[in-house]
């Protein structure tokens, strides 16, 4: 099975959109005669595995290799450097190049720019002297299809460089990338946004529509009905929760990496020698993971054992009678799916070893702890606790934001003593750490009262009686937690912002709801009517869409919360993710580390 | 009849039907073609004239500098212009396919003319051995030149877009060529221009890299011209003879032999069709069969050839010679009685109320498409507007009565002659052919009228046929710019917008760029503001210096790339206390900055904190420096105890502490500098460099590790580590290096402060079963007790430990842990029952 996912099956045609950045990239290395080494920024090699498979690249005279600040070692003498428009990234580019000149290799250097050429990097390059010595281009990948109904921008750093750096970059490519989509699909006449990085982009939004207009006439009806974009900022407690659905712990234990977890080959059966590491594909293409990767594990293992069980009887069945033709080709049909079963009973049955650990069972407790906020002195000593056995430090911080969101920060006295025992347990160059924390305001001293109470109350966030095997609510995704991002797209979708205006005003960021037409100059600012229009379907009979944009990343968990929501009855649109990165709350905490050292 | 009248016109070439039409008589006065050099465009492109300085001629009132003027088809003076330039006798002169005069002189200069008589700078030379042995003859194609000069040596333009000269293949020749042509280099094999010279008794093929010998024996050629599609090569040979072969000489396609062996002063292709000939008072036109057509001239004429005839051009009036196309012969053809002669016929009798008509429609009913068609067709051909009317009325007459026919045929047609028509007025000047026109396409017709600042009709002509309109008026607003130095800025504005919105999504920002060029700034800067691209707007600000502008705009568009370029700009152009001033009220800007200097240029971004006042942002920067001191082996000299490192941790410290709000971060810095000289210490006295660059809290595990607890017992007290983290550490530290009697001595030390629970998890993850068991009674709580007896697998007193405290669901999770153990597992069932909790799972 192919890392690439299959996208025939998505509610608008993702396909086109990869083949597109297909052909630029190979547009690109045609260009370019002969023989040449491909340097990519390994970030980007990610977002490419799920875009052209390597093969393709070598047909086209390409030796890959990944971009460090090691020189590269290559016969080629033409050398392509594919990257992002990252400071750093620019740097080993200028010491490659400085280290050929000084061994006197002569060789042509391409940079191309992801997405687009940068006056920041190419000044870099200009002050290191090399800049003459290049030619500079650009690959303009915005969006990247993981799956079906997941669209990534590939921006991993985005939350932490626009809440820490302030650094807007991203935002401006968020809009840029909706911008294209709408050039595709229509532009798109209902956007609400809720966070200021979400309203910002859609400002940006319309200003682009302004200066070059998707043109109406083009598309009858626009695919995409509404736009809802969502700050991460306004919900950074859900992603510090543990995800409970299968995809989710995946991503929790295996870290699932564009749409693939590496792990030990032996986990999966396969006898090789000892540590050899295979890649496990994960997307819709795999049937089963499709009807399993939503749900909450604990269904998981009793799905899969149901499934093992009914094979095994027709196996029996089918050595002891005789059969009917067609009654063999079932089996053989059923048979087909076997590979599936192995592969996710050996994922399974290695994620239980996680699960069943006390040491999780008790963060969990601990997290609904923090989420209920009814016992500060508990969760308190609990954290203080994890820092004292120096238990790993994303783990540690990861619980600390959930505690700091909860209660709008922590008392002064809570707050520097608690950092003082993470730096004097994990080191002085910490305080870098500390401080980006701080300035994005996951982790602060208490200025205000918290409201978190009162939202939680107020959308239902913690219900009791959550039944994981059939589900009627998404608050199974995380066994009785409701994510609180997912509740405000359930309301986006149903009835626009204006009936939760109140609890709105509760969560960090100011909201808005513009409706856009491609024939007024000017959108207008739409109070009165928060319902959608009647226009639900789309010509054809098919339910139209919501995108759903996260600035800031999304979790698995939240992902398959979308995709019930999608499934219910009564409910008129497709959901369609966008994300600038599928993120787990380990890895969004872990861009948030910097040392100084 | 007045069809009889049409064809009386023509004449015959074998069996094909030529006609010579006026289509103007020249506007001007006083042009005599034979005193002057003349340039004629092809497409009926604009005529260049100038005083021939090869010739001898006498001078009427007139001075004796030499005039450049220019002028359409029609002989109406476009511009005019002194020609002053130096360089020696003018050999060459044409237009390019882009309409720009090439004249090149003596000594190799190429001059280049607008149709305005505007020199475009700057002028290109053919290279040294030009200028120092002359040139004397120049041959041009479409858009590049030969020149031939005294030492017989070829040089070419290839492309005039980019006039850079090359040198061809040495010919070596003793003597001037008898004569030249060039293969336009579209047709050549090799895709490079094919220069065709001919000497003594054959023809020299002279390319960029290489000559070759042709058609030895058949010359010597006295005149050659290479037909429109390079496939053909008339040439008149010293006998007297015209021969027309392929050009690579393979075969020859006709002989004529001509009354006169004087070579004629002009060759051309009619076409492709047949030849022209011209000698002082006669032109003569042979076709491959039949006799020749033979028209007498009694003043100089020229010939211009075009794709589908050749326009003769005398002081008095421009003709054209084509052949008559099919169209017209099949109606205008004495006694034809085809169809569209017919319907035609009809549309006569029906004019004069005849029912003649009706009788010719019955006629031809079955053909009457066909003939409709044909009316339309001989309808574009024509030049004359009434006949034109009269053929599109017999079209539309027919039509009538027509029920399938395509109508879009017709209205194409209209509208077709329509800009026809336009362009060929007297004023315009352009007589271009339905043929040309198709082959020139609208939107170069369009080009050319602009650059002939004919902008109303380009406008016009390009909404009719439904083309982008953004090249007329961009052009018109850059024009109407230069142009209009008298109009202050505001009024000028008003004239320029009233059109600008004509067009949506202009870009205002190349018509400002243009305001900007011509000197006029203001107005430039008012155009902006109208750009909506900001991607466009911004750099255009910068140019004209309006940076804080173009600051504001930029942070407006959100699109940091364009902010970056701006404070690019400003910091190469401000000095930096002003830089940092300007970019300081400017978040974004600042924020940018900030993130790029962080990265690449640190002293600087020490510079602009301190400018700001931002003492903490310095100390982080100096903090952050001393781990890279640390790095750096150099740095490491001297004492480490007073070394640079622990100095800019210092100096750090002593910054936060200058603010109230940083005391936190001060006090780290203090205990950071503590620490550093603690662990160098440390790594004197134990001679093992492992504790610089270590946290507190393991420091003290790596002395106890090493055994050494007095050391650790000292770092604890230093940093006030508080009991709780104490008892962690040093648990830890014991169960590493296992030393279960150290840790069983300091279980026994005091009660622990937080009980006894480090002292088991140490154990169980030690995997000692018995040490564990040494702690886990002493824990108070039950429910703890339970779970650290079921990891380690003691199913019996967990059970116990959780029944007593009373926690069912805890019972559920243990039974589960031990689900394979079935004894085990009945344990639990037992308890749970009689607990009477609910059931779990």
């Amino acid at each position: 099975m192919a890392q690439i996912p299959n996208l025939d099956n998505a509610p608008v045609n993702l396909s086109s959109i990869r083949d597109q950045s297909q052909k630029e990239l190979i547009t690109i290395l045609k260009s370019i005669r002969g023989k040449k080494c491909l340097v990519v920024d390994p970030k980007l090699g990610g977002s490419l595995s799920l875009i052209v498979q390597t093969s393709l690249l070598k047909e086209h005279g390409v030796e890959l290799r990944h971009l460090t600040a090691e020189p590269i070692q290559t016969e080629c003498t033409k050398v392509v450097y594919l990257v992002r428009t990252q400071f750093d990234l620019m740097k080993f580019i200028c010491s490659h190049v400085h280290n050929d000149v000084s061994k006197g290799l002569q060789r042509e250097y391409f940079v191309y720019f992801v997405p687009r050429r940068a006056v920041a990097c190419e000044k870099i390059l200009e002050e290191e002297k090399v800049h003459h010595l290049m030619t500079i281009g650009e690959y303009p990948l915005y969006v990247v299809p993981l799956d079906e109904d997941v669209l990534s921008f590939e921006l991993d750093l985005a939350f932490k460089e626009y809440a820490v750096d302030r650094d807007t970059s991203a935002l401006w490519h968020i809009a840029k990338a909706i911008h294209k989509l709408e050039f595709s699909f229509g532009l798109i006449p209902n956007v609400r946004a809720k966070g200021k990085a979400s309203v910002r982009v859609a400002e940006i939004l319309n200003r682009m529509q302004a200066e070059e207009p998707v043109n109406m006439s083009d598309v009858a009806v626009p695919e995409i009905n509404t736009l809802i974009l969502l700050d991460r900022e306004v919900d950074m407690v859900t992603p510090m929760c543990s995800q409970l659905t299968y995809e989710g712990l995946l991503d929790e234990f295996l870290h699932v990496n564009n749409g693939a977890v590496e792990l030990d080959a032996s986990i999966m059966g396969v006898q090789q020698q000892e540590g050899k590491k295979m890649k496990v594909p994960l997307n819709s293409s795999d049937k089963l993971f499709k009807e399993i990767r939503d749900l909450n594990f604990e269904v998981v293992v009793q799905v899969l054992r149901q499934k093992a069980t009914s094979m095994k009887q027709d196996y029996t069945e089918i050595s002891s009678m005789t059969q009917t033709v067609s009654e063999l080709k079932d089996f053989v049909k059923k048979l087909n799916s076997l590979p599936e079963m192995t592969r996710h009973i050996n994922l399974a049955q290695y994620l239980s070893t996680f699960t069943s650990k006390p040491s999780f069972l008790g963060r969990l407790d601990m997290e609904h702890t923090l989420v209920e906020a009814q016992s500060y002195d508990i969760c308190f000593e609990y954290i203080e606790e994890m820092i004292h056995k120096q238990e790993p430090l994303v783990n540690v911080l990861r619980l600390l934001i959930l505690f700091s969101v909860t209660n709008a920060g922590l008392p002064k006295k809570n707050f520097d003593y608690l950092r003082r025992e993470i730096l004097h347990s994990y080191g002085f160059e910490h305080m870098a750490t500390l401080n980006n924390l701080d300035k994005a305001g996951l982790l602060r001293k208490q200025e205000s009262k918290s409201n978190w109470l009162t939202i939680k109350r107020a959308l239902q966030l913690v219900v009791d009686d959550t039944n994981t095997a059939n589900p009627n609510d998404i608050s199974y995704v995380f066994s009785g937690y409701a994510p609180l991002s997912i509740r405000l797209v359930q309301h986006a979708v149903r009835s626009g912002w204006r009936p939760v205006e109140e609890i709105l005003k509760l969560l960090p960021g100011p909201h808005s709801e513009t409706k856009r037409s491609g024939f007024a100059s000017s959108p207008s600012y739409d109070a009165l009517t928060g319902t959608i229009p009647h226009m639900d379907k789309v010509g054809d009979g098919r339910r139209s869409l919501v995108l759903v944009v996260f600035i800031g990343g999304v979790t698995f968990a939240e992902i398959s919360a979308l995709r019930y929501l999608s499934a219910q009855e009564g409910m008129a649109y497709d959901l369609v993710v966008g994300t600038t990165k599928v993120v787990s709350g380990s890895t969004l905490t872990e861009t948030f580390i910097e040392k100084l050292g | 009849m007045a069809a009889v009248s049409v064809a009386a016109e023509w004449q015959l070439l074998y069996n094909r039907y030529y006609r010579k039409p006026e289509i103007y008589s020249m506007q001007w006065k006083n042009v005599d073609l034979s005193r002057n050099k003349v340039a004629c465009a092809p497409f009926g492109g604009p005529i260049a004239v100038i005083r021939d300085d090869s010739k001898i001629v006498q001078l009427y009132a007139e001075s004796a500098l030499r005039k450049l003027r220019i002028f359409n088809s029609a002989g109406v003076q476009i511009a005019e212009t002194v020609w002053r330039n130096p360089g020696g006798r003018l050999v060459g002169m044409a237009w390019t396919d882009d309409q720009i005069l090439v004249c090149i002189t003596q000594d190799g200069t190429v001059y280049r003319y607008n149709v305005h008589a505007e020199l475009i700078e700057p002028n290109v030379s053919m290279g040294q051995e030009c200028f120092e042995q002359s040139v004397v003859e120049c041959v041009f194609w479409g858009n590049g030149v030969v020149c031939i000069n005294e030492a017989n040596q070829l040089f070419s333009i290839p492309d005039f877009k980019n006039p850079s000269p090359c040198k061809l293949a040495d010919p070596n020749l003793e003597e001037l060529p008898l004569c030249a042509a060039v293969i336009d280099p579209q047709y050549t094999m090799s895709g490079n221009v094919e220069v065709l010279l001919g000497v003594e008794d054959h023809v020299l093929l002279v390319e960029e890299d290489g000559v070759q010998q042709l058609g030895v024996g058949v010359g010597p050629f006295q005149k050659m011209v290479v037909s429109r599609n390079g496939k053909l090569l008339a040439s008149f040979t010293h006998d007297g003879r015209l021969l027309v072969m392929s050009t690579d000489f393979s075969k020859i396609i006709f002989e004529y032999p001509c009354e006169s062996a004087l070579p004629p002063e002009q060759l051309a292709w009619c076409g492709m069709d047949s030849v022209l000939l011209y000698w002082d008072d006669m032109l003569l036109m042979v076709g491959p069969y039949g006799d020749p057509v033979r028209y007498v001239y009694d003043e100089p004429i020229i010939l211009i050839p075009e794709c589908d005839g050749v326009r003769i051009l005398s002081n008095t009036s421009m003709e054209f010679l084509q052949r008559v196309p099919d169209s017209t012969v099949s109606i205008f053809k004495i006694g034809s009685t085809l169809p569209a002669a017919l319907l035609y016929d009809a549309l006569d009798h029906f004019d004069r109320q005849s029912a003649k008509a009706d009788e010719n429609l019955r006629l031809i009913r079955s053909s009457l498409p066909e003939a409709v068609e044909t009316c339309i067709d001989a309808a574009g051909h024509e030049f004359d507007v009434s006949r034109q009317r009269t053929l599109l009325r017999a079209a539309s007459y027919g039509q009538a009565f027509c029920s399938h026919f395509q109508r879009d045929r017709f209205q194409e047609m209209c509208k077709t002659l329509r800009v026809l028509n336009a362009v060929r007025n007297h004023d315009i000047g352009i007589p271009l052919s339905i043929q040309q026109y198709k082959l020139l396409t609208p939107s170069v017709l369009v080009g050319r009228l602009i650059n002939a600042h004919q902008h109303f009709l380009a406008l016009r002509i390009s909404e009719y046929c439904g083309m982008n309109q953004e090249v007329v008026i961009m052009h018109w607003a850059c024009t109407k710019i230069t142009a209009s130095l008298a109009i202050p800025d505001a009024p000028l504005l008003e004239i320029l917008l009233d059109k600008l919105k004509i067009c949506k999504g202009i870009s205002f920002a190349a018509v400002a760029a243009h305001a900007d060029k011509s000197g006029r700034r203001n107005l430039a800067a008012m155009l902006i503001e109208h750009e909506p691209r900001s991607f466009k707007q911004v750099p255009l600000l910068l140019s004209i210096g309006e940076e804080d502008v173009a600051l504001t705009k930029a942070t407006e568009s959100g699109d940091c790339d364009l902010v970056y370029l701006v404070l690019y700009h400003i910091w190469q152009k401000r000095p930096a206390l002003e830089f940092f001033s300007m970019i300081q009220v400017r978040p974004l800007a600042r924020d940018l900055f900030i993130n790029y200097a962080r990265c690449y240029k640190h002293e600087f971004l020490k510079d602009f904190f301190l400018s700001t006042g931002q003492l903490q942002d310095v100390s982080f920067l100096l903090w952050k420096e001393s781990w890279e001191l640390s790095k750096n082996p150099m740095a490491s000299k001297g004492s480490p105890l007073h070394g640079p490192r622990i100095k800019l941790i210092e100096k750090a410290q002593s910054l936060f502490a200058e603010t109230k709000e940083h005391m936190f971060e001060s006090k780290a810095a203090e205990e950071h500098a503590k620490l550093l000289r603690i662990q160098h210490e440390l790594e004197v006295t134990t001679k093992q460099a492992i504790f610089v660059d270590s946290s507190i809290s393991d420091t003290i595990r790596t002395c106890i590790v090493l055994g050494n607890h007095r050391a650790a017992m000292k770092v604890k007290t230093e940093f006030k580590v508080s009991e709780k983290r104490w008892y962690w550490l040093k648990v830890f530290a014991l169960a590493t290096i296992r030393d279960w009697d150290a840790l069983e001595r300091f279980s026994k030390e005091k009660r622990p402060p937080i009980g006894y629970r480090p002292f088991v998890e140490a154990c169980i993850d030690a995997d000692e079963k018995a040490e564990a068991l040494k702690y886990i009674p002493k824990l108070a709580d039950p429910r703890e007790r339970a779970e650290a007896y079921a990891r380690i697998g003691m199913a019996k007193e967990a059970a116990d430990a959780a029944s007593q405290a009373k926690d069912g669901e805890l019972l559920g999770r243990l039974k589960l842990s031990f689900a394979q153990n079935a004894a085990a597992s009945s344990i639990f069932d037992t308890l749970r029952d009689r607990l009477s909790f609910q059931g779990i799972s």
